[in-house]
């Protein structure tokens, strides 16, 4: 009983640690630093772990993916939805493409700047071509909300996404999601098919309104980088900012 | 029999208070935002709100994002649809059954077509109980209605045609491009 208590005590501890972590991160995983010329840079991480260079490794890999994607990625986008007044039915697709070609391209090419051992986990920066440059960087807290996370920044040189992700028992797949869903906003912000249609049917004594809409894209990206990321620790919210160039 | 009557007054006062969980908060108006219920108004740009309370965070957000595109879409066709029939009776050939096709068709195609720099530029997230309800608002610059019109004008050239075929072309562009001294 007592041996059984003391497992699920543990357990507890670890889940409840998992689920309400994120409290210091490195600087440049809230906000990318701006790369050198020709030089591009992707964060990378790995949650709790037993053994250093395997966490090393799995942060490098996350980091190579991550870099893959920002150079090049096919983006296809479809939400559909069907409200009848009484109801409404959501059905939002994501589908996401990116070459081997450019994976391997990458893997062949970088150095790691900058990696950063949290309680949380196993943070890397890496640069893609090599390069001697180094970053420094401070742990830091996530402080107060950005602006971006209500107001979309506004830029002539650049178009923005942000994306959105809550209650997630682990933070490493809540970051995967919120980056990917902050690159197809920005496809959003680019350009989508849109059509819809309402019926509206009215008798003597009843009225209903009925609503169809579709909206599509499917786009190529390139340079599309997540620079800046937010925690919102009270409601356990994940906020990812993705920019590309107009 | 003491013990009998406290817990069947606990048993209901249990049941009660499940019930009481499950029901679902009222929004109080003061967290809706005032631009949702005010959206903002410019000469040469679109803004159109939209909600959505789901209990999912992202799929809140991408029904609220979705609706405020939509209501775009919308604008869009009326806009359209109105300026070309305005032209069109302009011209003396409004009542024509294939200007109003044109017409029709034009104005359905730019709305139904890419929304190009179509941004969300605001939104607001608030949780009320266990559902989440976002607000979006999105803009749409009135520079892009310009040219997805004309463009669309001229594939539908064929039917421009039937339509009138001593209507000059060039007249709908001037029309047209009247929308692009809007704001300046």
């Amino acid at each position: 009983m007592k041996k059984t208590l003391q497992i699920s005590t543990i357990l507890l501890l670890v889940f409840l640690t998992e689920v309400s972590s994120q409290t210091i991160i490195p600087s440049w995983f809230k906000k990318l630093p701006d790369a050198p010329t020709g030089t591009m840079y992707a964060v990378g991480y790995c949650g709790k772990y037993q053994n250093e260079n395997s966490a090393k490794k799995k942060a490098v890999d996350v980091a190579l993916n991550t870099l893959a994607k920002q150079k090049s990625i096919h983006l296809k986008f479809y939400i559909e939805e069907i409200n009848d007044g009484r109801m409404s039915l959501m059905n939002p697709i994501f589908q996401l493409i990116y070459e081997k070609d450019i994976f391997d391209e990458v893997r062949d090419n970088y150095s790691v700047v900058d990696s950063s051992i949290t309680t949380d986990g196993y943070f890397v920066l890496i640069a893609s071509p090599k390069t001697k440059k180094n970053v420094t960087s401070d742990d830091v807290n996530w402080g107060p909300p950005p602006d971006w996370i209500q107001n979309t920044p506004e830029s002539e040189k650049w178009r923005y996404g942000i994306g959105i992700a809550a209650k997630y028992s682990t933070w490493t797949k809540a970051w995967r999601d919120t980056d990917e869903y902050a690159r197809f906003d920005l496809g959003k912000n680019t350009s989508i098919n849109t059509e819809s249609i309402i019926v509206i049917r009215r008798t003597d004594r009843t009225g209903s309104h009925s609503k169809i809409m579709r909206q599509d894209y499917d786009m190529y990206f390139k340079d599309s980088i997540i620079v800046e990321r937010y925690y919102d620790a009270k409601t356990n919210s994940y906020y990812s900012l993705c920019r590309a160039p107009q | 029999m003491k013990k009998v009557i406290i817990l069947a007054l606990l048993v209901p006062f249990m049941f009660m208070m499940v019930g009481c969980g499950g029901a679902k908060p009222p929004t109080k108006m003061s967290n809706v935002p005032e631009w949702y219920l005010n959206p903002p108004s410019a000469e040469d740009a679109y803004y159109e709100a939209g909600d959505a309370a789901k209990q999912s965070m992202g799929l809140a957000k991408e029904a609220a994002d979705a609706r405020a595109r939509d209501a775009i879409s919308r604008t869009l066709e009326v806009k359209v649809s109105n300026m070309l029939k305005n032209f069109m009776q302009e011209s003396g050939i409004g009542a024509e059954a294939e200007a109003l096709e044109f017409t029709s068709s034009v104005s359905k195609q730019v709305a139904n077509t890419v929304l190009t720099g179509c941004k969300i530029v605001k939104r607001e997230m608030k949780q009320e109980g266990n559902i989440y309800h976002a607000y979006s608002l999105a803009e749409y610059n009135l520079n892009s209605l310009v040219q997805q019109t004309l463009n669309e004008a001229r594939k539908q050239k064929a039917l421009y045609n039937e339509a009138k075929a001593n209507l000059s072309f060039e007249d709908l562009e001037k029309e047209v491009q009247k929308l692009e001294g809007v704001g300046k």
